[in-house]
């Protein structure tokens, strides 16, 4: 009862702060929102289907592509919007058939290799806009009435973190998600009890792409500006340090460690761009503070914040 | 046509050398520790950046290899963090060690600075059956070829050598006679510091390194050291020589920018190709 009652407060905070927030705060918000229904998504792929990857970052940039390219060349923007996470999905169902074969190590490299290839070949596309990205995508706009201003980004982004959540919860607790857990532990064993290794693995690659693609869709209109620079390979190790943190294998994980992670990284940036300080400093804290924290929630918090602290609640 | 043709294979041969120095780290750490060191790349480039400091006050020859032995010892830190702490998975220490290459980060910006940095090698060019190649090249090549002599030579025939070859077949049985597995495995890491940090040395005259070049090399290391399937050394260097003449062809008559496509589709079609032929359930973790 008390993890519902957190849930509930969690939800009412989550309602109430765009309300209360000032706009460079608004900004953090959106940008706290998009990180963790990726997250969720590595989470649910990481801690569930024990696959690593490096490259979540580029589903991200399909998704974004998809609703920006649409929406420039005159599809109505709700339409752009839903087909991000549809793209992204089926680009991560058509690579997953090759890639999925791959396991630990191999999988990592290959994901990384998925993404710098993507990156490459969005930087000379000139459909893509090159190098200098995408300009000029429109605002998102629902029946004629525009979503302009920080706050309908806000509760929008809290909108698709609620849908990505529900998904996340309903499939973890299905026969699908069983199938998965017992995946995770040993593909032989649950190979031998029936369970459609292959399938579910790419089931599970694909909906973790659909949340990065949903997300990256709200990031094109809230943005209205891409590169291929927005999604560096460091965004995709972000991801990862974001859901190692929070905790594989949870639902809420995914929201704790993006959450945690993007208050940190900003009370460091705001230290790192104080008078005096030199002009490197935000980017060295930042870069000093996801490698530690990688580091030691991997060796001393293997199974992340939110699994320890409930832990602690219950002995 | 025939003289570019030289150049570009020299070239290439040189730039395929750094990436396979890189990818024998990653082999010889491999090898003992079943884990694959996510920090190779940044061996090269700290070990770039620590000789272009040196070289500020110490002559060419003398500054170098003191940047690769100053690097062993970052290695060996690396390896003190990665495989340390007992029950350590070598899937958890692929994790601590990307965790550390992105900390190297802040360490070599806050160092170095964020601007790419060189420092001068051989200098000059010579003719190659007509082609026009500059003389560093074939110091990259030259230094390359006996490092991996040595390194056969002493994994084949040294007693530590096969201490460490033994900890790589069957770690069990090596601690049973009384191999110390654990420091082998920082022993491993030192080696790969060394291997990484001397790629940085030998390319930074040619390529300029900036603090995440380290990307594409571990990229193109790993690439290489596939090849192998991360544990046979001689593959790793066939595999670097050509994945940097095959990288060098297409920029030459072909577009550089595809240079990168090229290296991973050929990466990623090795790697699919050898899981396909191999059933998955032997790759999982006992």
């Amino acid at each position: 009862m008390r993890t519902t009652a957190l849930v509930l407060a969690a939800a009412a905070a989550a309602l109430a702060l765009p309300v209360v927030l000032d706009g460079r705060q608004l900004g953090i918000y959106v940008l706290a929102g998009l990180a963790a229904m990726v997250t969720v998504g590595l989470a649910l792929l990481m801690g569930f289907a024990g696959q690593i990857s490096l490259g979540q970052a580029s589903f991200y940039a399909i998704g974004a592509y998809t609703a920006g390219l649409l929406t420039v060349n005159g599809v109505p923007p709700l339409l752009g919007l839903a087909a991000a996470p549809v793209l992204a999905a089926g680009f991560a169902a058509v690579v997953g058939i090759g890639l999925l074969r791959l396991r630990g190590h191999y999988l990592a490299f290959a994901t990384l290799a998925m993404q710098l290839i993507l990156l490459s070949v969005l930087a000379q596309s000139e459909w893509a806009g090159g190098a200098i990205g995408l300009q000029g995508i429109p605002r998102l706009s629902v029946g004629g009435i525009e979503l302009d201003e920080d706050v309908h980004y806000a509760y929008l982004v809290l909108a698709g973190l609620t849908g990505t959540l529900l998904v996340a919860r309903n499939l973890v607790a299905s026969r699908v998600g069983r199938g998965l857990r017992a995946l995770a532990t040993s593909e032989v064993a649950a190979g031998a009890s029936g369970v459609p290794v292959g399938r579910y693995r790419l089931g599970v690659f694909a909906l973790s792409a659909a949340f990065a693609g949903l997300a990256g869709g709200i990031y094109a209109f809230y943005l209205g500006y891409l590169g291929p620079g927005s999604f560096p390979v460091l965004l995709s190790v972000e991801y990862v340090v974001m859901a190692v943190v929070g905790g594989l294998g949870t639902v809420s994980g995914g929201v704790v460690g993006a959450v945690a992670i993007v208050l940190l990284v900003q009370v460091l940036n705001d230290i790192g761009t104080r008078p005096g300080m030199p002009s490197y400093a935000p980017s060295v804290l930042s870069y000093a503070v996801y490698g530690l924290l990688l580091v030691i929630a991997v060796l001393y918090l293997p199974r992340g914040l939110v699994p320890a602290l409930s832990r602690r609640d219950r002995s | 046509m025939a003289n570019e043709l030289a150049g570009y294979v020299i070239t290439g041969l040189g730039t395929g050398c750094g990436f396979a120095l890189v990818g024998s780290g990653l082999v010889a750490i491999y090898r003992v520790t079943r884990v694959v060191n996510f920090a190779q790349g940044t061996f090269a480039v700290i070990g770039a950046m620590c000789a272009s400091s040196l070289l500020s006050v110490l002559p060419h020859g003398i500054a170098e290899p003191l940047a690769v032995l100053a690097v062993a010892l970052v290695g060996l830190l690396v390896g003190f963090v990665a495989i340390g702490r007992p029950g350590t998975t070598p899937q958890a220490a692929l994790i601590v060690t990307l965790g550390l290459a992105i900390f190297a980060y802040a360490v070599v910006v806050l160092v170095w600075g964020d601007q790419p940095r060189s420092f001068a090698g051989v200098p000059g060019a010579v003719t190659v059956l007509d082609g026009r190649v500059q003389s560093h090249y074939l110091l990259v090549i030259g230094v390359t070829v006996p490092v991996f002599a040595g390194m056969a030579l002493f994994f084949g025939h040294t007693d530590l050598g096969r201490a460490l070859t033994a900890c790589a077949s069957n770690p069990y049985a090596a601690r049973v006679i009384g191999i110390d597995v654990r420091r082998m495995g920082l022993l491993a890491f030192a080696i790969g510091g060394a291997l990484g940090a001397l790629a940085g040395v030998l390319l930074t005259p040619v390529q300029q390194i900036t603090f995440d070049s380290d990307v594409t090399l571990i990229v193109n290391g790993f690439a290489a050291a596939v090849l192998g399937g991360l544990t046979r050394p001689a593959v790793t260097l066939a595999g670097g020589l050509l994945l940097g003449v095959t990288q060098a062809l297409v920029a030459g008559y072909g577009n550089a920018a595809h240079q990168t496509e090229i290296a991973l589709g050929l990466m990623l079609a090795v790697m699919i190709g050898r899981a396909a032929r191999r059933p998955a359930a032997l790759e999982e973790p006992t």
